[in-house]
């Protein structure tokens, strides 16, 4: 295998590399069945290359058969993106990938070596492999977040919620330590009727966005920054030429006061391949 | 509106993509970490704390010998005890711990045995009180209203030859004080009766000064003044209130320490009448304490059981300090320096500087409040 010959010739850790048996970190799986080296564009500059069963191929380089690990955020980072951007050109060069998440490496095993281990991973997965592809076919994935901003929307309520109103009334007349009290029940309310602002909000936002993509991931909301809290957290699968109505309902939401949106991609459809 | 990938936040939403999704490759062929594949550990750890790595399974290890650990400290015995000795007795409870500001109710077993009552803490294998049977020179029970949650318990007071009284504490302290008895006596021993020392040294013993006696004490709730003028924090607080032979002074539950603080001679005025507290307060009595302060009087406002009581003892030493003296003794004017009768100082006030007494200020009626 040419590919082989090219990594031998990388500067290793060979030694690490003997001592640890071999491995393949996988990148992601490409609609295509060729046999090429991306070149250096990998994690750490290793050199990424595809290992092809019939017509799809995994895109991987080769290293130890140990996890990449570090508590340094910023090392972190830097592989993720390393990680992204090789999903990124093969996204780009062949249309459609299933992403693998980081950290994904097979390994040797039994006398078997892990790029004969990959190859058998998409010899036994290759139905489920190729029905996913055809799931994400030209399409993406984007990151859909809604934040408000607490105070301006309690405001909102304070001031067209009879029950608050009527609180506040009460609370006016009231000798202090009462008052203190009051100030708490008030509070409470508040935060009821928030949280109920928000059920609603969902479900009619919801609602709005699904009309205009394939497929909804509901994710875990976020901590916002100042003054905003995320109260949908969205991912969603639509084709790459439909965003623009996705955008015009999400500059609606947008411009309601209060309400702001955060709207990325394309993503490779990393939500929308798992098990 | 755009989809984008190019801000900062388009990382963080990167990395959960990336990190937590994408094709599940399930295979042994998978480097994994504790058993747990597609991995990243530190990773996640790194980036998501310590929970997460928890319910991936992770710390398992740890999480279990740390649960092994405690549960062996809740059930194992794990005191050291002699050869012959004899266990009489082992029961959950406390041991009241005092030592320069920091004091506590100590948690641990007891062990009575045939010749030592032994407090132990199998946590930390350490023994948190000790005394041979022979060193208990008096038992007695002593009632107490536990602090906060106002419920009354018993506590069990020994008396040692080192001339110390110790408060101890169980579950039932009838049948530790009993297993003592019974240990005592096996040995040809007997504790007499002694009597319970008074509750309020707990708190009080914080406070008191040399020679300083609590007299009074009781539970009260004091309204604070404002910290800062027109502020709202006026809110009534509960605590305790004495009055010891030297001074009047409140004690805070939740900060522990006095807040109130008047010397004796510094009360000038007592009153208590009803009125409405605007507070969730059921008590509608309030006992205004009148006192000397810079500038001026101040009032203090205290609500609480037996008021009629705190009045009548506050009015009694009121009282006291007025009754002071013969008609011949002169005093200086605690003002200028003035040397002047005393009876004259006391009810005409000062002829150089004007000042006057507090006790005959208060009965001034323009008291500025």
């Amino acid at each position: 295998m040419q590919q082989d010959d090219k990594i031998q010739v990388a500067p290793m850790d060979k030694a690490e590399v003997m001592v640890t048996g071999g491995g393949r970190y996988l990148y992601c799986v490409a609609d295509s069945e060729d046999q090429v080296s991306l070149g250096p564009i990998g994690i750490d500059g290793n050199k990424v290359y595809t290992i092809p069963y019939r017509d799809i191929c995994a895109v991987v380089h080769e290293c130890p058969a140990e996890p990449y690990n570090s508590t340094d955020r910023e090392v972190v980072n830097s592989w993720v993106l390393a990680h992204q951007k090789v999903v990124d050109e093969a996204w780009a060069r062949w249309g459609t990938v299933l992403p693998l998440g980081f950290d994904t490496i097979v390994m040797d095993k039994d006398g078997v070596e892990a790029e004969e281990n990959v190859r058998n991973w998409l010899q036994n997965d290759y139905d489920k492999l190729k029905s996913k592809m055809e799931k994400v076919r030209d399409k993406a994935e984007y990151g859909v977040q809604i934040f408000w901003e607490p105070q301006v929307i309690a405001q909102y309520l304070a001031d067209s919620s009879p029950e608050i109103r009527q609180l506040e009334e009460e609370m006016k007349s009231q000798p202090k330590g009462i008052a203190y009290l009051y100030k708490q029940k008030l509070e409470n309310a508040l935060k009821r009727e928030l949280e109920s602002k928000a059920d609603q909000c969902f479900r009619d936002f919801y609602q709005g966005i699904r009309g205009y993509v394939d497929s909804i991931v509901v994710e875990k909301t976020k901590p916002g920054a100042q003054n905003t809290q995320m109260i949908m957290n969205l991912s969603c699968l639509l084709p790459r030429d439909k965003t623009a109505e996705l955008g015009e309902e999400l500059e609606n939401l947008n411009s309601i006061d209060g309400f702001s949106v955060r709207f990325t991609g394309p993503w490779p459809p990393y939500s929308f391949v798992g098990a | 509106m755009e989809p984008t990938r190019d801000t900062h936040y388009t990382l963080v939403d990167l990395l959960d993509r990336v990190l937590d999704k994408g094709v599940v490759l399930y295979a042994d062929v998978i480097v994994s970490v504790a058993g747990i594949p597609l991995i990243g550990v530190n990773l996640r750890a790194a980036l998501a704390g310590m929970e997460t790595m928890v319910s991936y399974g992770i710390m398992q290890e740890w999480d279990q010998k740390v649960r092994a650990q405690w549960s062996d400290a809740r059930t194992e015995s794990g005191l050291p005890v002699a050869a012959g000795e004899q266990l009489r007795l082992k029961v959950f409870g406390s041991h009241y711990y005092s030592e320069g500001i920091y004091s506590a109710w100590r948690l641990g077993y007891f062990y009575v045995t045939d010749r030592r009552v032994v407090l132990y803490q199998t946590g930390f294998n350490g023994t948190l009180f000790e005394t041979p049977l022979e060193a208990i020179t008096g038992l007695a029970i002593q009632r107490d209203n536990h602090s906060f949650t106002d419920s009354e318990r018993e506590n069990l007071c020994l008396s040692l030859s080192s001339g110390n009284i110790v408060l101890l504490h169980a579950l039932d302290i009838y049948k530790l004080r009993e297993a003592i008895e019974d240990g005592m006596s096996a040995l040809g021993l007997t504790a007499r009766e002694i009597p319970a020392p008074p509750v309020a040294d707990q708190s009080a013993a914080r406070f008191l000064g040399e020679g300083e006696e609590v007299v009074y004490r009781g539970k009260m709730w004091h309204m604070m003044e404002p910290l800062m003028p027109g502020s709202t924090a006026d809110t009534w607080r509960p605590g305790h209130l004495y009055i010891t032979n030297k001074r009047l002074c409140w004690w805070y539950d939740f900060d522990e320490k006095v807040l109130f603080d008047v010397p004796l001679e510094g009360i000038t005025a007592v009153a208590a009448e009803t009125r409405k507290l605007g507070s969730m307060l059921k008590k509608d009595r309030v006992l205004d304490v009148v006192y000397e302060a810079e500038p001026g009087k101040r009032v203090a406002c205290f609500s609480g059981d037996e008021l009629p009581q705190w009045e009548k003892a506050l009015n009694e030493i009121i009282t006291r300090q007025g009754v002071v003296t013969n008609e011949e003794d002169t005093d200086t004017c605690p003002q200028c320096g003035n040397e002047a009768p005393v009876r004259e100082l006391l009810e005409e006030g000062c002829s150089r500087c004007g000042w006057v007494s507090p006790r005959l200020k208060k009965q001034t009626p323009e008291i500025a409040i």
